[in-house]
């Protein structure tokens, strides 16, 4: 699908960037409310639902055994992947993986990966034989924007309330995944010439480039990535990093939470 | 059908495995406007079975050649999540989607009034969350939903229902040991005001006083779902809960 861009909406952005204000009221650096629920897909030994704004994305794991890499005999293995399928949007068409879900799920794969969250050696069963691979599988049901972090939030929450399916694989006793850290994703975009957190669908198709950053418990960054056409300053970086520390703290509290539940 | 014969699917008191009576089928519950990207979208709860549908359309038609110059044409896409069974699905269009897909989209072309919109498509896309034996039955009883969500004009809805045979009993809406080492499943598509069928499978070995019963119970059933898609439409348009 052509998407027209679409100059009235950037003009309207940039106008309202002059007076520090956003198309929904939100102040620069405020998110939409979040809501998250995990344990709540049926057949996946973990799973979690995020809904930001109109933006709605569930993410399952699940658990295969399989034999190990022969230079990595003790190691399993973890894999993440977006599905943009035609459900989420009328801009998103049939057919195999486009860049952009291929993109995605790279993104949230290498904060959930990089964080060290997960220890490979503990996934091993028998060095050499058996070991267990990871999947997790993000489905992105609406996109109203910022499905970065809807997928980062869903994929590690999933992640964390996941149960080893030991028993059906006849390999001992279920267990729950041990996951250590909660990296979670913050991502900006360019509007009306200055970044914004948490863009709406309407200010990523009247916005620039976009920054993603995935942050670790203690701070430490696990993925960066830029998208799309633009650049940016070092100053600008700084200033989104402090924000993003304060946001990823404020979503880690949220997982935190919900699994407590 | 799987093998069967070695499993017991009924008890001893003539009641199913998880208690229900021969033609109770499982609890159902209907949400309409789920999804706020979509035109039209339901979410639909069967069982253990969660389908969810969304409506993009009418739009232009393309690539043209599928375009029909006196009806729209309705592209219907049943996807299973990588998530939504025991053992994980590789993503993407495999033989049984693709077939399942099509014949969803012609008993949808015979209730939506395809003729008001020239040239044009209706976009449908059914995606399983979690399947549980039925998931076909629920994704059509959820596209209905979000077709008249998104106030496409239809001449009924339409529901998705199925009986079976297990142990040379037929029993209504089959759950997963049931489908498994079942005897036979007739899913079906019901207009429930009209009495017609648009969709029509079955597989399995029925006689036709068995088959006649098992359509029976659908018809029964599908009465039932229909007061539910009715009350998840109003709820979301009159202004109730949601």
């Amino acid at each position: 699908m052509v998407e027209l861009v679409p100059t009235l909406l950037r003009q309207e952005l940039a106008r309202l960037a002059e007076d520090d204000q956003r198309l929904d009221g939100r102040s620069q650096w405020e998110g939409r409310e979040v809501s998250l629920e995990v344990d709540c897909l049926y057949n996946a030994e973990g799973s979690a639902k995020v809904v930001m704004g109109k933006t709605i994305v569930y993410a399952g794991v699940k658990f295969e055994l399989r034999t190990p890499w022969p230079d990595r005999p003790t190691q399993g293995s973890l894999m993440c992947g977006a599905e943009l399928r035609p459900v989420a949007h009328r801009k998103y068409e049939p057919g195999p993986p486009s860049p952009q879900s291929i993109e995605l799920g790279r993104v949230v794969d290498r904060g959930i990966r990089e964080s060290g969250c997960i220890d490979m050696e503990s996934l091993c069963i028998v060095p050499g034989e058996k070991v267990w691979g990871v999947m997790i599988d993000i489905h992105v049901l609406s996109d109203g924007g910022n499905i970065f972090d809807a997928c980062g939030l869903a994929a590690i929450a999933a992640l964390r309330t996941a149960i080893v399916p030991a028993e059906r694989f006849d390999v001992g006793e279920d267990y729950k995944l041990k996951v250590n850290g909660t990296p979670i994703m913050s991502s900006f975009t360019r509007v009306g010439g200055r970044y914004i957190y948490d863009p709406s669908e309407e200010e990523e198709l009247g916005g620039d480039e976009r920054i993603h950053i995935t942050l670790g418990d203690e701070g430490h960054l696990h993925s960066l990535q830029k998208g799309l056409r633009g650049v940016f300053t070092p100053a600008e970086f700084a200033e989104i990093f402090d924000v993003a520390h304060q946001r990823c703290a404020d979503l880690r509290t949220l997982v935190a939470n919900q699994e407590g539940n | 059908m799987g093998g069967y014969g070695d499993v017991q699917l009924l008890r001893d008191d003539g009641l199913r495995l998880d208690g229900r009576k021969l033609d109770e089928m499982r609890p159902v519950s209907i949400e309409a406007g789920i999804l706020p990207a979509a035109d039209g979208s339901a979410m639909v709860t069967h069982g253990l079975n969660v389908a969810v549908a969304a409506v993009y359309g009418p739009m232009e038609a393309h690539p043209r050649k599928i375009q029909r110059q006196d009806r729209a044409v309705i592209d219907v896409r049943y996807n299973m999540a990588p998530f939504s069974t025991g053992d994980r699905i590789r993503p993407g269009y495999n033989r049984r989607s693709r077939e399942i897909s099509k014949v969803t989209a012609e008993a949808l072309e015979s209730v939506v009034l395809v003729e008001r919109y020239p040239r044009s498509k209706i976009r449908v896309e059914i995606e399983i969350l979690a399947a549980e034996a039925g998931t076909r039955c629920a994704g059509i009883t959820a596209a209905a939903v979000a077709l008249a969500d998104a106030g496409i004009p239809m001449r009924d809805l339409i529901v998705g229902v199925a009986s079976g045979k297990v142990e040379d009993t037929v029993v209504l809406d089959l759950d997963k040991a049931e489908d498994n080492y079942g005897q036979a499943d007739l899913p079906v598509g019901i207009l429930p005001n009209t009495g017609e069928i648009a969709f029509l499978q079955m597989d399995g070995d029925l006689s036709p006083d068995e088959y006649n019963l098992a359509m029976e119970y659908n018809f029964k059933a599908a009465a039932e779902i229909h007061e539910i898609m009715v009350d998840a439409l109003k709820r979301r348009y009159e202004g109730g809960e949601n």
